[in-house]
């Protein structure tokens, strides 16, 4: 029939076409083709891209790329392992049987070029340049390394770089990743990766008999990464930095109009530029406590016992109740931090000295489902959805596994928060009502220099308080300040509010020290910086002193002398009280 | 069961001598080559024992294909087709995020889209018997039943076979009497229609698609792939190195030699000589296929083996051009040649089912 001849001339005609390509490789070619394959000389070559840099809002850098030189080597073209590796191992401190090791071993392509190390010195440099022709298939190449400016103090909120894991290697597939690439492993390094890293280029070479280059075959231009700035200040991050010192916690602080992270440091921290030397660390220095922490939120939380309390109409503004310093309900007896007892408080003076038989009472009144309700109000036991990898929930657990009314309402029993949920929660605080999404990144810049991305504030939620009730509260809380558990974090001249929180840590834990934290908004009146600090193991009044330190060199710079002073002055009004 | 027939004899013996071919390239290409998955340097011959026991269970489908009436296919693809078209959703589902073209059964991997092809086959060849394909209903329910596991395919991602799929379509739709006009307008539209999808994709998979299309863009990756093929064919020159000397091969510059860049071991090797003479065997092959079709007069059987020729052609000049850099890297199998079970026992299945309509022909 008339198909099957179309197709039978069809059939000839391209296996005529395949056959004439053939002829053309394999006879007119032949000779070109043939030598290429003789001296296997074609080699394909990395180009490193710099990743994009990451710099603070003022456009202070906190992390770039330098120019460095590596020492590679290319298996297939080293001559004589063996006498190259002890030539090698004199002029770099590298051991030879290191060497030998790495030069023996198979490799997948024996024509990749490997980093035997990165970051040569100059001295390095010439040496193994001026024996370049007794070292072939070992080269000096032009590289990258990352430089973060800061060092420890960003290793949380900017992160490391890694190899890809070949876990990670088979979840992004579509990512362009291969094998020995370097990529973000925490902190924003991870979270923007994808923008930072931009798209690494090449050439395909041909190199002489020593493996040096010959001529060009091809090339893929490079993309460098985009530019990431942050809403971060660089010298507040080092300045909360050098308050926490060497103290186990976190401080993070953040601009409660708009959600703007200013600071966000963790303790103990790592360096960056070696996290491997610091994996089998004691103190888990790769938590990073503002949002992977999860703990008894404390005393801070009365804030939410309060408002649940004023607002559920369960109690009113002059209500008093006696507190001698323990109570009993049931056969439990349930004491105050204040053994002698505050006496008759109303609410007004209970915020302030932060009496626990005064929230314990207002509590059980209250009814633990309400407290825990104004709680979820306030988006605790949500991730707050901020830009950095690996954020923790918290959890606002169910009335009946809560721990009864007594423990929540001073922030125990089963509730769990991150410090980050406590800085929102301050922050709501002091703008009146709105939950603001915390974020870090305030513009991505492309190469070149267009902007990419322009983050904007993004209100997740409005938590509708009566003004009667947040005056009540804000008096309260600047009263902790200017008298209350907490007048170690004033600065003079400016009002601030805030809360301390003296956790216990969980019952079978009993005998380790108690968390502090220190939740506070300055100020007071026109709240521009909300801050948290918090300590996994001191007690609340060594929270906020270091943040009224921090306060101190942030809201007035330059008198850091004077209120220094100030400081012991109300320390020792601190231990009249 | 008596092979009588010298028409059958041939088939069977082009069949065999092919996979015969295929058996030693593989056991040259298993000879230290560089096992990828095991991070291992392979010395014995891996990849040609495994291929041998697929020859042999291919053998078993061979058999079956021959005994089994092939008419009973019109019937059973109201039950294979949707059984294809549920197991490709599956691989979508169960794979996200990975290379999604596997099932795994036990200790086997199989390729739905490689079984996919054959039911394709038989359900486009049933539903076009008896209809006229010239008919726009007919014709637009023809593109549909293609179009719907080709799209899954596709979003594997797969685009070879998915490829393939409209390919084979197309030549049942021609062997079923559509005219030229109409093949026409379908190759028009595609083209027309093409813009319009590249504007849907996201800009890594246009960056795949280029990369795919003209693989210089990318000369650390698929550009030095194609480079390394050229070397390889172009070095064995008109006699090759000989079996078991290819130096390209043995180095392992590609990833693929025993698979879809198989026909360089054998060019390598053989050399223009060993080209030629592969290329008359399957010359001869794809002949005996459309005498075959010729010999019988039931529309059905027509159209299914007008499929499987498209099949078995398609395949081979794809893979063969992509080796070349004539044709964009596909992964595509070369058939009866490269390493592949699924995809073996499809091949020895067909041309059972060929045999089976050429025992037949006399009836219709």
């Amino acid at each position: 029939m008339e198909q099957e001849k179309v197709l039978a001339s069809i059939v000839r005609i391209s296996l005529l076409v395949l056959l004439v390509r053939c002829f053309y490789l394999q006879v007119i070619r032949f000779p070109y083709y043939a030598n290429l394959s003789r001296k296997q000389c074609i080699r394909t070559i990395e180009i490193g891209i710099p990743r994009g840099r990451i710099l603070d809002r003022n456009g202070r850098v906190l992390a770039e790329d330098e120019p460095c030189f590596d020492l590679v080597f290319v298996p297939y073209d080293l001559k004589h392992p063996a006498q190259e590796a002890e030539l090698l191992s004199s002029l770099v401190p590298i051991e030879k049987e290191k060497l030998i090791a790495a030069f023996t071993r198979k490799y997948r392509n024996p024509f990749d070029r490997i980093i035997l190390k990165k970051s040569l010195s100059q001295v390095e440099v010439a040496s193994v340049s001026e024996n370049a022709y007794q070292l072939p298939g070992i080269f000096v190449q032009a590289g990258l390394k990352r430089r973060y400016v800061l060092g420890k103090v960003t290793a949380h909120l900017l992160g490391h770089l890694g190899e890809v894991s070949e876990e990670q290697l088979e979840r992004w597939k579509d990512k362009g990743l291969k094998a020995g690439d370097v990529i973000g492993q925490d902190g924003l390094e991870k979270y923007y990766d994808d923008l930072l890293r931009g798209i690494p280029g090449g050439i395909l070479v041909e190199v002489d008999a020593l493996g040096h280059h010959r001529r060009i075959l091809g090339e893929k231009k490079m993309q460098p990464g985009c530019d990431l700035y942050l809403t971060v200040d660089r010298t507040f991050q080092e300045v909360a930095f050098e308050a926490l010192g060497e103290n186990e916690g976190c401080v993070l602080a953040m601009d409660p109009r708009n959600g703007q992270i200013l600071a966000l440091v963790s303790q103990p921290a790592y360096d960056p530029h070696q996290p491997e030397k610091f994996f089998s660390r004691p103190g888990k220095p790769f938590l990073n406590r503002p949002l992977q922490g999860q703990y008894p939120p404390g005393s801070v939380f009365k804030i939410v016992t309060e408002i649940a309390a004023l607002e559920t109409m369960s109690i009113e503004e002059h209500d008093r109740v006696e507190c001698t310093g323990e109570m009993t309900v049931g056969n439990i007896v349930f004491h105050c931090w204040k053994e002698d007892g505050h006496g008759w408080v109303d609410i007004d003076q209970a915020l302030p000295f932060s009496c626990n038989i005064f929230f314990g009472t207002i509590g059980m009144k209250t009814g633990v489902s309400r407290i825990l309700d104004y709680a979820r109000l306030f988006q605790l036991g949500e991730a707050t959805g901020i830009d950095l990898p690996g954020e923790k929930k918290g959890l606002v657990p169910e009335p009946q596994q809560s721990g009864g009314p007594l423990n929540i309402a001073i922030g125990q029993g089963a509730l769990l928060t991150t410090p980050l949920q406590l800085l929102s929660l301050i922050s709501t605080v002091a703008n009146g009502g709105n939950i603001w999404r915390p974020y870090l990144v305030k513009r991505v810049i492309s190469p070149a220099g267009k902007p990419v991305k322009e983050a904007t504030s993004q209100l997740t939620g409005t938590v509708y308080v009566t003004p009667e009730t947040m005056e009540i509260l804000r008096k309260g809380l600047k009263n902790v300040v200017a008298y209350g558990t907490g007048t170690a974090a004033s600065v003079p001249g400016i009002p601030v509010a805030g809360k301390t929180g003296t956790a216990q840590r969980g019952a079978s834990e009993i005998g380790l020290s108690t968390h502090g934290a220190f939740a506070c908004y300055a100020p007071a009146d026109n709240p521009s910086l909300a801050l948290v600090v918090f300590l996994d193991k001191a007690a609340s009044r060594q929270a906020a002193r270091i943040a009224g330190e921090i306060l101190r060199k942030i809201l007035l710079p330059g008198q850091e002398e004077s209120s220094q002073e100030t400081t012991l002055g109300t320390e020792k009004r601190d231990e009249n009280l | 069961m008596k092979i009588s027939d010298k028409s059958l004899c041939r088939l069977f013996i082009l069949t065999y001598v092919l996979v015969f071919l295929g058996l030693i390239l593989l056991f040259s290409a298993s000879k230290g080559t560089f096992l990828r998955a095991k991070g291992i340097f392979n010395t014995g011959g891996i990849f040609f024992w495994q291929q041998l026991i697929w020859v042999i269970l291919g053998s078993l489908g061979l058999v079956v294909g021959k005994r089994f009436p092939y008419w009973n296919f019109k019937r059973l693809v109201w039950l294979l087709y949707p059984l294809t078209i549920f197991l490709l959703i599956l691989v979508l589902v169960m794979g996200q995020g990975k290379a999604s073209r596997w099932i795994r059964v036990g200790p086997l991997n199989f390729q739905p889209a490689e079984f996919g092809k054959v039911v394709l086959i038989f359900s486009l060849a049933a539903y076009l018997t008896e209809r006229n394909v010239n008919q726009l209903g007919v014709f637009i329910w023809s593109l549909l039943i293609t179009g719907v596991p080709a799209v899954l395919i596709f979003k594997q991602p797969n685009l070879g076979t998915s490829f393939i799929f409209l390919l084979a379509c197309l030549v049942i739709m021609y062997q079923a009497g559509l005219t030229r006009r109409r093949l026409l307008t379908i190759v028009l539209v595609a083209l027309s229609i093409s813009p319009l999808l590249w504007l849907t994709l996201e800009s890594y998979q246009k960056e795949r698609i280029l990369t795919f299309l003209w693989p210089q863009r990318d000369p650390l990756g698929r550009g030095y792939n194609l480079l390394q093929s050229k070397i390889t064919i172009g070095s064995g020159g008109l006699i090759g190195k000989g079996y078991l000397h290819g130096t390209q091969t043995k180095l392992a510059f590609l990833p693929e030699y025993h698979n879809d860049f198989i026909f360089c071991l054998l060019a390598e090797e053989f050399g223009l000589v060993g080209v030629i003479i592969f290329f008359g065997l399957y010359y001869l092959f794809l002949n005996e296929i459309l005498t075959i079709i010729s010999s019988t007069r039931d529309e059905f059987a027509r159209l299914v083996a007008a499929g499987i020729f498209a099949l078995f052609f398609f395949h081979a000049t794809i893979n063969i051009s992509m080796t070349l850099g004539l044709f964009p890297v596909a992964g595509i199998p070369l058939p009866f040649i490269s390493y592949g079970g699924s995809f073996m026992l499809v091949a020895l299945f067909c041309v059972g089912v060929l045999a089976n309509i050429k025992q037949n022909a006399v009836m219709f």
